[in-house]
């Protein structure tokens, strides 16, 4: 993480939304994550006090619009999408669960015994 | 004895469990490829314990069956979700087929379908160089020309919008057929789970029929309703029935105003269909929505353009000094008589050059006044209090910006089913990993099994030799 934060950069804010709608619609936390340090990398090797350099973010910002756009409505998507991926998951450890209680209750039951 | 045959009899319903879930990974992985195929598990009953003297001995499992990996909430969702992006997807494509004839060639300097915006522009300066001459007779036909190329060019996109909805007409009626093939098989899937499987999961038939269902997603807007003994009652996304148990309701098409209105039984569920989603949404959006629209806009633009500059030149005195009468007006456009159809039908019907009044009324035929009016009305707001350039150009960053806002949606809701099927995928899809481990398993316990029924039978021949009672404890 230090070194993508000191490391010289210069990503385009465009391609990093892109990107990030991208690794969003994975659900790739980890990238996301890198991609989050490079929007703080992008904003931190600008001079704040440069009128140009603000001028250069804004820039950006505006040819990134459409992008911004997308990226908000798969935010949106993912939301809702989260509700059937909890359900899933419950399942999932609901199964796992199963199988212990199973596990438990078959060595109850035979006694170590006829459990094939 | 007795002990050492419930002993065989367990070990015995041992193997043959394991043998059933071995046949269970085995059609697994045979069908790993198998599109629409959902991974199962074997499932496992535990047997009753048997009393033997007073003691309660597990009598091990039977394998009952297999269950298919799937979660119905989650697969209903991926519908939803195909339904929307098929729509937009759809629709996007129709768009950007618009948007391509207002597009001008780059780098080209003849004319094209595209390049109305400079053709207003290039009519009206026309007037502005004949105000310097008005009697030249070449800069006369310059005006003829450029407005036979203005009048060409919204006439021909007019008339390439009217072909793209005749298109989508045709798209959407085909894919009428497509549907009713596709919820007939629902009904017939829905009767066939009842009655082999209504109260447990159907295995492939399931997967059949949620196959269909993902079809018939892209295809129209459906919403999908569980009833009773597994079976599965299918709407349009407004409500209307299109499959309940066994029985499928046919959608029908018939022409309604010069194009294709779809009807369940005698209802026109058209607009229903259009905002419901799917190819079908998609396509009846733009036939009914946007083409409309663009073609409206252009209309107006078409109607006022011709209604204004006729009339001034029908005010002016032409080269021959002759003026505009009711009778034989100086008309350079034919005179719409409504604003609808006005782009399709516009022409140029001056054929002389001599009747552009250059002249006001009452002046000589040199005088250039109403040339000079003519030129102007590029500057006047007489397109719906607009001026013609600037009406043109909002019309068109319109277009711009719906086709963009569409192919925003697409995006998003492709990500969407991306995410949902990567889900999916992974509770669904076989994975050979895992497969191969439980394979592993089954066969380690299928020999382990098989190892204690061969000691059990060496321990009855042994029993049977002695000719005494042998107790397995």
């Amino acid at each position: 993480m230090q070194e993508l934060e000191t490391r010289p950069a210069n990503p385009e804010l465009k391609e990093l939304v892109v990107e990030a709608s991208r690794a969003l619609a994975r659900l790739d936390a980890t990238r996301l994550e890198e991609l989050a340090v490079s929007c703080q990398a992008l904003t931190r090797s600008r001079d704040c006090e440069d009128p140009g350099e603000w001028e250069f973010l804004a820039r950006q910002a505006r040819e990134a619009a459409t992008d911004w756009a997308v990226f908000a409505r798969v935010l949106k998507a993912t939301r809702s999408n989260l509700n059937v991926m909890k359900r899933l998951r419950d399942l999932r450890v609901g199964q796992l669960e199963y199988t212990e209680r199973q596990a438990r209750g078959g060595a109850g039951v035979e006694g170590g015994n006829g459990n094939h | 004895m007795g002990t050492i045959n419930s002993a065989l009899s367990l070990i015995g319903g041992a193997l043959d469990a394991d043998q059933a879930a071995l046949s269970v990974v085995a059609n697994n992985v045979a069908n790993a490829n198998t599109p629409g195929y959902t991974a199962e598990t074997p499932d496992w009953q535990q047997n009753a314990p048997i009393n033997a003297n007073g003691i309660q001995v597990g009598d091990g499992v039977t394998e009952t069956g297999a269950t298919s990996q799937r979660d119905r909430v989650l697969e209903e969702r991926l519908d939803q979700q195909q339904q929307l992006a098929s729509s937009s997807g759809s629709r996007l494509t129709a768009l950007n087929s618009m948007q391509a004839l207002f597009t001008p060639d780059s780098g080209s300097s003849s004319s094209t379908a595209g390049d109305i915006g400079s053709d207003i522009t290039s009519f009206f300066d026309s007037f502005s160089s004949l105000e310097t001459n008005p009697t030249d007779n070449a800069l006369r036909e310059q005006v003829l020309s450029s407005a036979s190329t203005l009048a060409g060019d919204i006439s021909g996109t007019a008339n390439n919008l009217n072909a793209q909805g005749a298109a989508l007409d045709q798209d959407a009626s085909g894919i009428v057929s497509q549907v009713n093939s596709l919820t007939g098989a629902l009904a017939q899937l829905n009767l066939q789970i009842q009655s082999i499987s209504p109260h447990a999961d159907a295995g492939t038939l399931e997967d059949q029929r949620q196959q269909d269902l993902s079809q018939l997603s892209q295809l129209i807007g459906i919403n999908q309703v569980s009833t009773e003994n597994n079976g599965l009652s299918i709407t349009t996304t407004s409500g209307q029935l299109l499959v309940s148990q066994g029985q499928n309701f046919q959608l029908t098409t018939g022409t309604v105003s010069g194009s294709t209105d779809f009807f369940l039984g005698s209802t026109d569920i058209t607009s229903q269909l259009a905002t419901g989603g799917g190819q079908l949404g998609g396509d009846l959006t733009a036939r009914d929505v946007d083409i409309p629209g663009a073609l409206s806009s252009l209309d107006q633009l078409a109607y006022s353009i011709s209604t204004s500059v006729n009339a001034q030149n029908n005010s002016g005195k032409d080269l021959d000094g002759a003026t505009g009468t009711v009778a034989s007006p100086l008309y350079i456009f034919n005179e719409p008589a409504a604003v609808a159809g006005s782009a399709a039908n516009m022409n140029v019907i001056m054929t002389d050059p001599n009747q552009i009044a250059a002249a006001a009324a009452g002046s000589g035929t040199g005088d250039n006044s109403n040339a000079v009016a003519m030129a102007n009305l590029a500057g006047q707001t007489f397109v719906s209090g607009q001026t013609p350039i600037n009406y043109y150009s909002n019309f068109v960053s319109t277009l711009g910006a719906t086709v963009s806002e569409v192919g925003t949606e697409n995006t998003a809701q492709n990500a969407s089913v991306s995410q949902l099927q990567t889900q999916n995928n992974a509770l669904s899809s076989v994975n050979l990993n895992n497969e191969a481990a439980a394979m592993s398993t089954l066969e380690s316990s299928y020999q382990a099994a098989s190892q204690v029924f061969t000691l059990l039978n060496t321990i009855m021949a042994s029993a049977l030799n002695l000719g005494t009672e042998t107790a397995v404890s």
